[in-house]
């Protein structure tokens, strides 16, 4: 939907439509909101772009996404190396981070094994986290993957790979929703948390 | 058109737009169904834990073309539990069914497999490569590439105790006159004709043999799945005891 008038602004407004979410119209919206009420939010928002977008790599040690060599995390002094907690993206990292008292360290995947999107453990970097495993200081692997089947795929790989190296590999519990009500559970979540259920 | 609920099982998802999934279903009546569920990302979406592999389902949809939309989805009982090489297993299914099923090409006799092949994967102690044999030869079946077992190509009955080679396009070779290649038991061939539980010596080559057949006839995007669950196979493969060398797949 070219404005007709302009070929930067219809540029700036293909160039917006790249993120999630957002159709031609809410991309206009924004081409104009930011040209003309705020065109320094604008130079702001290109600058960070760009400096995001060419400074980010991964991080050496747990593939999150840093313009570091290693990660701020990874190089946090007084946590606890024995730990290591498996994710699949870096929001991950920042939920974990924010809902418990985790202290231990983390490692991205980027990703979960999918056969039919030929996604397999080489594209997840799973060489890189056995030989992690292989050097021996992780004791115990926690393994936080999204709780679908190819989440509980990869959980159960990597927890091979975890004991063929010795080491704990846990799995983070999943359940009834804390405030839910079991009549509206669904029936996948309440039948794991029924075979998952402990003594009190 | 509208349709009533039917029985389902989700055989991928992928996200799709902001909120959605884009599923590939498998439908007793309708074959392999393209699917837009809207809003099932949505944190509070209900069908978010239903929308998984190995649920039985009842869904409901709408619309015509490539792409349906998902309008109802019931559990039709509760999933199937599997782990280790049940699981990589049941993936392979999922990886043939989306592959060598044509889409809106109805096999209600494939659904029938596919749905028995699980109740037998998540069977504790599952003879695993029993279980997948039986479906691939089901799912070629169906689509008319089921191979001969019980003759050979002069026409003479195949004898349990012979060896053969095999010609894809037209069935066991007796072993003198094959070339090279695969080497399989006649005992072996009647079991898979039969359905039979195959014995721990027989499995390497009835998989030999099947994935011979499936690449044939499935192609490149077959392969590649396949490639991923063997990668997938070895760790999981000590998970149960029966074959710790095999592979899943």
């Amino acid at each position: 939907m070219p404005t007709g008038f302009s070929t930067l602004v219809d540029g700036l407004i293909e160039a917006l439509r790249v993120l999630p979410g957002v159709g031609p119209r809410s991309a206009q919206r924004m081409a104009f909101h930011l040209l003309e009420r705020d065109r320094e939010g604008a130079r702001r928002l290109a600058q960070a772009l760009l400096a995001a977008a060419e400074g980010v790599g991964r991080c050496r040690e747990c593939r999150t996404l840093t313009e570091d060599e290693r990660c701020a995390l990874c190089a946090t002094p007084g946590r606890d190396r024995s730990q290591l907690c498996v994710v699949e993206t870096p929001a991950d990292v920042a939920a974990v981070e924010q809902a418990t008292g985790y202290r231990g360290l983390y490692f991205v995947l980027g990703g979960h094994l999918s056969p039919l999107d030929g996604i397999g453990p080489a594209e997840l970097g799973l060489d890189q986290l056995e030989a992690r495993l292989a050097a021996g200081e992780v004791r115990e692997v926690i393994l936080a993957t999204n709780p679908t089947v190819e989440g509980e795929t990869t959980a159960q790989y990597i927890a091979e790979l975890a004991r063929a190296h010795g080491v704990l590999p846990t799995r983070i519990a999943h359940g009834v929703p804390v405030g839910g009500e079991l009549e509206h559970v669904d029936v996948g979540t309440l039948s794991h948390a029924f075979a998952g259920r402990r003594e009190i | 058109m509208r349709h009533a609920l039917e029985a389902a099982y989700v055989l991928h998802a992928r996200p799709y737009r902001e909120t959605s999934l884009l599923l590939e279903v498998l439908t007793a009546g309708l074959g392999r169904v393209g699917m837009v569920a809207r809003g099932a990302r949505r944190p509070r979406a209900s069908v978010r834990g239903l929308l998984q592999p190995f649920q039985p389902l009842l869904l409901g949809w709408s619309g015509r073309g490539e792409l349906r939309t998902l309008r109802a989805a019931e559990p039709a009982g509760p999933p199937w539990r599997l782990a280790g090489r049940a699981l990589v297993g049941a993936l392979h299914l999922n990886g043939l069914a989306c592959t060598a099923l044509a889409r809106e090409d109805p096999h209600p006799e494939v659904f029938a497999a596919y749905d028995a092949a699980l109740r037998g994967l998540a069977r504790p102690g599952a003879e695993v490569d029993g279980v997948l044999r039986r479906f691939e030869l089901a799912l070629l079946g169906a689509l008319g590439y089921g191979p001969v077992l019980t003759r050979d190509v002069h026409g003479a009955p195949v004898r349990a105790d012979g060896v053969y080679g095999y010609d894809p396009e037209h069935g066991p070779v007796p072993a003198s006159a094959a070339h090279g290649g695969l080497r399989l038991r006649g005992a072996t061939l009647l079991a898979l004709a039969r359905g039979e539980a195959l014995p721990e010596a027989a499995r390497p080559e009835a998989r030999a043999l099947l994935r011979m057949l499936l690449a044939r006839h499935f192609g490149a995007r077959q392969r590649r799945v396949r490639e991923v669950l063997e990668t997938m196979a070895r760790p999981l493969a000590g998970r149960t005891a029966e074959t710790p060398h095999g592979t899943a797949t």
